[in-house]
């Protein structure tokens, strides 16, 4: 931790996010949805800044109430000074619990890549004792994993072995219920001499969310784009966002080079999950100092950012079939900490007949693992309340959001159909159903 | 991506140029360091406190105009300032609605204990106007930006502390008391509380954060428990009021289309003979061009970043506008706290479209304007002027970007 924090102090393009710039003016306050539902934790202002200025690096750590910021990064989008709050959250996160000590539990929840190739090559067995009782409740008191909230299932094939087996000339029959349209007006999707993309599909979308992936390749096989898939690993967000550096720092390390061989051959890179996309477009520079990163966040694109910019140029498929749904849509918090808008809602509003509201709700509460923590499990549903109502005043048929652990912390709140906006938008891609 | 307009600046004046622009089927990206200072200074809506209590606000504002031909006011005008007024209100749809009485300032009570002019008042603060009626006021253990004795001596009424059940002996945010309050059970409690503690009194005021999103339905229950009318008192930031006023917005933007950014500031813009062409939004490591056919700067002055001082001088930092201001430091601020200091009145000039201008009044750049605070000849904070000259000029940038 010292050296990587050290390393990234030194770097001379690093923003001020010093604490003095802080003029205590209290905006952070109004949205941060932490201190909105607990007196536990003292909000941005304090925990953030305010702490700072106290804290020296041969202290020890007694910031017992850090590890309740959920690292969603909208204190850092409301400051009109520029301190970077979050960060320095997070920092003193990762000093407090490398003294403590973690948890065995925060090492589950941040390892599951390690056995998710096995846990979906024996999906029937792993779901069935995911879902078991009796499974959740030694989960629960042993590993302090609140046996309230769904473990999320296993798929197999995996998005990977899916794609890897797929006939390679289209037209194919997805695994589930729609194909493609071929050629459509004035569309050549299968030229020879397509132009290549590479996709960053994430761990979520390998193992437990196919259907995200696929929905993904078949809408940019749509517009006339062959997909690749370098080879990758879990980002390292469960760990940078559990504090561990070192941990994600490896991670990014895997990573890196296998991206960058795919932006120097000439590809853009595409990321349909927002936390994994945010952590390498910036967390990777920003806080762990991986080199090379930089060229990568260049060329990487979120998933409907890049058909934003498709259609910008008039290269946008947009043949697109009446799909009358009723449907909300919720920004998760690393999408909006891009910094790109809402190109989902803009690139989803063109399917005709489609009836689609934005939710009006700051954080859904999940914060990766930290919904699944029994200590946090009850923060983490009060903040979720706030979503649900104002799922609930809308009124949805479905509900769509770019981030998967939204989607779980929505359907654990609602019980409604939950997908990522460009499953819908496979779907109106799509000649049948 | 290009757009018809980049709005820069996310408080009220920005707002209100988005809103314009999109209520004319514009393409609009509105970007922001932060989300503005609607939460920091905004409850209701100041136009002009300064004028004599009795005057109407229209007389007061016109005889403002002669006397101050280089205020913001007397770039938009009097039908300016009023089109621009109605547009705001129009957004404000009952429950949730901003009302004046008489044409005229009313007075509300506020945190300090004072009772302070305004023109435009949510519903919520109605009951409030003029503390006719005896009143008694509710504090809250562990909330600390709001004493009930401070607001209810110096205006004779009678002050109470409640303790938070659910809370003993903890600091409370007003974010997380507003949601509290939002609670019927929370308000089922205070409530009873608060009946048992009348003594004659005819209306009961809380501080301003009676729920963030259906402030008139917890108002109106708790009139129903205590069986007397109920009003908020504006109080220290963060501003739920203010939080009502920019999440209105937002909602509408988004629905509008409006491409809204918050949380990165502008590196750098592209500048071409005399017109901006683009903008680049820095975010580590990426930058990225907007570029539009016209800009509206609405940054704020310096809580919003939009003025920016070193020892020697005072500077516009995303265009590098000249500001109007005293030739050195030494005449920035007077001797005494309340006088009147002249760094209150520095600030970008402008044509009467709003555009900056130079040396001998020449434009700086053709598809440019400036809105808000930002703006010279004002001092908001004496004229009790603020949420005025942010709406009047947002409206006026727009409508004049655009000939609509």
């Amino acid at each position: 931790m010292a050296t990587v924090n050290s390393k990234r102090m030194d770097k001379k393009t690093w923003p001020k996010s010093n604490a003095d710039v802080c003029i205590r003016c209290a905006t952070c306050m109004a949205v941060c949805p932490v201190s909105r539902v607990t007196p536990l934790f003292p909000g941005p202002k304090q925990a953030g800044p305010g702490a700072e200025r106290f804290r020296k690096s041969g202290d020890s750590s007694v910031d017992e109430w850090i590890d309740l910021c959920i690292g969603c990064h909208l204190c850092d989008m409301a400051c009109s000074s520029g301190v970077n709050i979050s960060e320095l959250n997070l920092m003193a996160k990762a000093k407090y619990l490398d003294e403590k000590g973690r948890p065995l539990r925060d090492w589950f929840l941040t390892h599951s890549f390690l056995f998710a190739g096995l846990a979906s090559f024996f999906s029937a067995i792993t779901n069935f004792l995911l879902k078991n009782q009796a499974v959740k409740w030694i989960a629960d008191s042993l590993l302090r994993i609140e046996r309230r909230r769904e473990l999320p299932a296993y798929q197999s094939p995996t998005f990977r072995q899916w794609f890897r087996k797929r006939p390679s000339s289209p037209p194919f029959e997805k695994g589930g219920d729609a194909c493609l349209p071929l050629g459509g007006q004035g569309f050549e999707p299968y030229s020879k001499d397509r132009k290549k993309v590479a996709y960053f599909y994430g761990c979520y979308t390998n193992t437990n969310e196919v259907d995200v992936g696929k929905a993904t390749v078949q809408v940019l096989e749509a517009n006339g784009l062959e997909v690749i898939l370098p080879p990758q690993e879990c980002c390292g967000l469960p760990m940078l966002g559990n504090g561990n550096f070192k941990g994600a720092r490896k991670m990014g390390l895997k990573n890196v080079p296998s991206l960058l061989k795919a932006v120097r051959s000439g590809l853009d890179i595409l990321f349909s999950s927002t936390s994994c996309g945010h952590m390498i477009r910036h967390d990777y520079s920003h806080l762990l100092a991986i080199p090379g990163t930089e060229e990568v966040a260049h060329h990487l694109f979120d998933l409907f950012e890049f058909l934003r910019n498709l259609r910008e140029r008039g290269n946008l498929n947009i043949h697109f079939k009446e799909l009358p749904l009723k449907i909300a849509y919720f920004p998760p918090c690393h999408l909006r900490s891009l910094g790109i808008g809402l190109p989902a809602l803009e690139i989803l509003r063109l399917i005709p007949g489609l009836e689609i509201e934005n939710i009006e709700a700051d954080c859904c509460g999940m914060g990766g693992t930290f919904g699944f923590k029994k200590e946090k499990y009850e923060i983490s549903q009060e903040i979720g309340k706030d979503l649900k109502e104002a799922i609930d005043r809308l009124n949805p048929e479905i509900v769509l959001t770019d981030c998967e652990g939204c989607r779980m912390q929505i359907r654990h709140l609602t019980g409604l159909k939950v997908l990522h906006p460009i499953q819908i938008l496979r779907d109106a891609l799509s000649d049948t159903k | 991506m290009h757009y018809d307009l980049i709005v820069m600046g996310m408080g009220l004046s920005g707002l209100m140029a988005a809103r314009t622009a999109a209520e004319a089927g514009k393409k609009v990206l509105i970007i922001g360091k932060g989300m503005g200072c609607l939460t920091l200074f905004s409850n209701t809506i100041d136009v002009l406190g300064k004028i004599p209590e009795e005057a109407r606000l229209k007389d007061g504002l016109s005889q403002w105009i002669q006397d101050h031909p280089d205020h913001p006011y007397s770039k938009v005008g009097l039908i300016g300032i009023d089109e621009s007024l109605s547009s705001f209100t129009s957004l404000f749809q009952s429950p949730y609605s901003f009302q004046t009485i008489g044409d005229r300032n009313s007075f509300i009570p506020t945190g300090a204990g004072i009772m302070r002019p305004t023109y435009l008042i949510p519903d919520t603060m109605v009951a409030g106007v003029s503390g006719n009626k005896k009143a008694l006021i509710v504090g809250f253990k562990g909330f600390r930006d709001f004493y009930a004795g401070y607001v209810a001596n110096p205006l004779k009424w009678r002050g109470v502390t409640l303790s938070i059940p659910d809370v003993p002996n903890q600091e409370i945010s007003a974010t997380a008391l507003s949601r509290w309050i939002e609670k019927r059970s929370f308000r089922e409690r205070i409530g009873e509380e608060v009946k048992k503690r009348l003594n004659g009194e005819t209306s009961v005021g809380f501080p301003a954060l009676l729920g963030v999103n259906d402030p008139m339905g917890v108002k109106m229950d708790l009139e129903e428990k205590i069986g007397v009318e109920v009003f908020e008192i504006p109080t220290l930031p963060p501003s739920i009021p203010g939080m009502r006023i920019f999440n209105r917005f937002k909602e509408w933007l988004i629905r509008r289309g409006v491409n809204i950014l918050s949380g990165y500031s502008i590196s750098k813009v592209s500048l071409k003979g005399r017109r901006c062409e683009g903008i680049h939004v820095h975010h580590p490591p990426v930058s990225t061009l907007y570029s539009a056919d016209h800009f509206i700067l609405a940054t704020g002055r310096f809580m919003g970043g939009g003025l920016k001082a070193d020892r020697r001088r005072i500077f516009e930092p995303v265009f590098n506008l000249p500001v109007s201001q005293p030739g050195s430091q030494e005449k920035w601020f007077e001797k005494s706290f309340f006088d009147e200091h002249p760094v209150h009145r520095v600030g970008i000039l402008t044509d009467s479209s709003l555009r900056p201008i130079g040396e001998a009044g020449k434009v700086i750049f053709e598809n440019v304007r400036a809105a808000g605070t930002i703006l010279a000849g004002h001092y908001c904070l004496d004229e009790k002027s603020r949420e005025g000259i942010e709406i009047a000029t947002g409206y006026w940038a727009a409508k004049n970007t655009f000939q609509i």
